[in-house]
């Protein structure tokens, strides 16, 4: 019974940290599954509450930065880093500014344009834009529930309701699928699926509209991945958090999951 | 002699970088400090402090770790300058009504409220963890707290919210 406590314990304080004997201990106790499958969902829904999505309405400021970001000028770009530290917005519950708020606004636009000015004749040469590889990253941070290492698969029903109007299908060589969930990504819906593989979980994302020529290897933030390009279909991104997996196996695997794929349309 | 274009390339990397990491550090701020404009100033001055230390960041790989430490810190100089004001949640909530007009605003407005409610020393290392992604071990160097005592508050967190959404909380464990 202290195991199931051990177990139960582990699962409200840190799900994606579970040891190995406490995992075991899940597959081999049916109450404990059970309470592990409840505690699972309820650990979405508190990874879905985290992500506010006022926070990029918030990021009004964000989405200056966004667009200069994308335009890849050397002006946008410096507009972008204006837009990065104004904010544009405020509650109506803070009718009056502190005047520390004001200095220090103050500063950032003198800030902002002293290296804006600084920067804008050179930034046409470096592409500010967000790479896909660092939006791919930025998406993980959202659900880390997505990282759990489990046994257990996501129902057909719920990774067909993933599927839905994507124009694939998945094969049997997928492997286990533990995680499976419809996100918004630069505007689109894509399927953001975490296989269970001998390495520990990987996150597929399928990217049917973001299209790169060439392989994509990446290393940020403490995830390491590959986005490999999907002729007609755009590409698919792998990536892990296991340091020790190296490029050559993430590849491996991303086809793996590519070969596994039925296209429909 | 110093490269211009090379630091022009650090400079657009740093910038992306801010750009990848604001939007959950305004939402790690939402969440600290339970005010959108405070936490909208938190991140304005966190972001300023950072480009212009930009230079003490060896390592790309510890971004999150860095800026997490320049915003907590930010946060508490908010704190020490002006007493902050005592949140109404029902106030709060309404402020963040946009945030709660999304699809599936019903069922996540109640966990809202209830992460909204949880004790600071509970809902920090929680926001850290869901949002932020934090390891057990990160969290503890970030609160300076043991691993042990990161994980009693995590857990607690959890039961608290648990219990506050209704959720059957018969088969949890005792502390």
């Amino acid at each position: 019974m202290s195991v199931c406590a051990d177990y139960r314990r582990a699962l409200l304080s840190d799900p994606g940290g579970l040891k190995e004997e406490l995992r075991i201990h899940g597959r081999e106790c049916a109450d404990c599954a059970a309470f592990a499958e409840r505690a699972a969902r309820f650990e979405a829904r508190l990874a879905s509450a985290m992500q506010l999505p006022a926070a990029a309405a918030g990021a009004g400021a964000g989405a200056g930065a966004g667009a200069g970001a994308d335009a890849g000028a050397g002006a946008a770009g410096a507009a972008g880093v204006a837009a990065e530290v104004v904010p544009l917005r405020r509650s109506a519950a803070h009718g009056g500014v502190p005047p520390s708020t004001i200095r220090s606004r103050w500063f950032a636009v003198a800030a902002t344009f002293a290296v804006a000015a600084a920067t804008a004749g050179l930034l046409w040469i470096a592409v500010p834009r967000a790479s896909l590889a660092g939006d791919v990253v930025s998406h993980m941070a959202g659900e880390p529930a997505a990282w759990r290492v489990t046994d257990a698969a996501v129902t057909p029903a719920e990774l067909r309701e993933v599927m839905l109007n994507t124009h694939m299908r998945l094969g049997s060589g997928v492997g286990v699928v533990s995680y499976a969930s419809s996100c918004e990504f630069r505007g689109h819906r894509v399927p953001h699926l975490v296989v269970q593989d001998e390495s520990g979980p990987v996150t597929v994302m399928v990217l049917v509209h973001e299209s790169v020529k060439t392989p994509v290897d990446f290393d940020e933030q403490s995830y390491r991945g590959v986005i490999l390009p999907v002729p007609g279909h755009g590409s698919i991104a792998v990536l892990t958090r296991n340091q020790a997996v190296d490029p050559a196996a993430l590849g491996r695997i991303a086809a793996r999951f590519e070969s596994a794929v039925e296209w429909t349309s | 002699m110093r490269d211009p274009l090379a630091g022009n390339q650090k400079h657009a990397r740093f910038q992306a970088l801010c750009q990848s990491l604001r939007p959950d550090l305004l939402r790690f701020a939402i969440w600290l400090s339970r005010d959108r404009a405070v936490a909208e100033d938190v991140v304005q001055e966190t972001l300023l402090r950072a480009w212009k230390a930009q230079d003490t960041l060896e390592d790309e790989k510890a971004a999150k770790p860095w800026f997490l430490t320049i915003i907590r810190r930010e946060y508490a100089r908010t704190f020490e300058r002006k007493r902050l004001a005592t949140v109404n949640l029902d106030d709060l909530v309404a402020s963040e009504e946009p945030a709660l007009a999304a699809s599936d605003a019903e069922d996540l407005a109640e966990l809202r409220r209830a992460i909204f409610e949880l004790p600071e020393d509970y809902r920090e290392p929680l926001v850290l963890q869901v949002l932020m992604g934090c390891t057990t071990a990160e969290i503890a160097a970030q609160l300076n707290l043991s691993t042990a005592a990161v994980l009693t508050r995590l857990f607690r967190a959890r039961r608290q919210l648990r219990l506050l959404c209704g959720e059957d909380t018969n088969l949890d464990p005792d502390e």
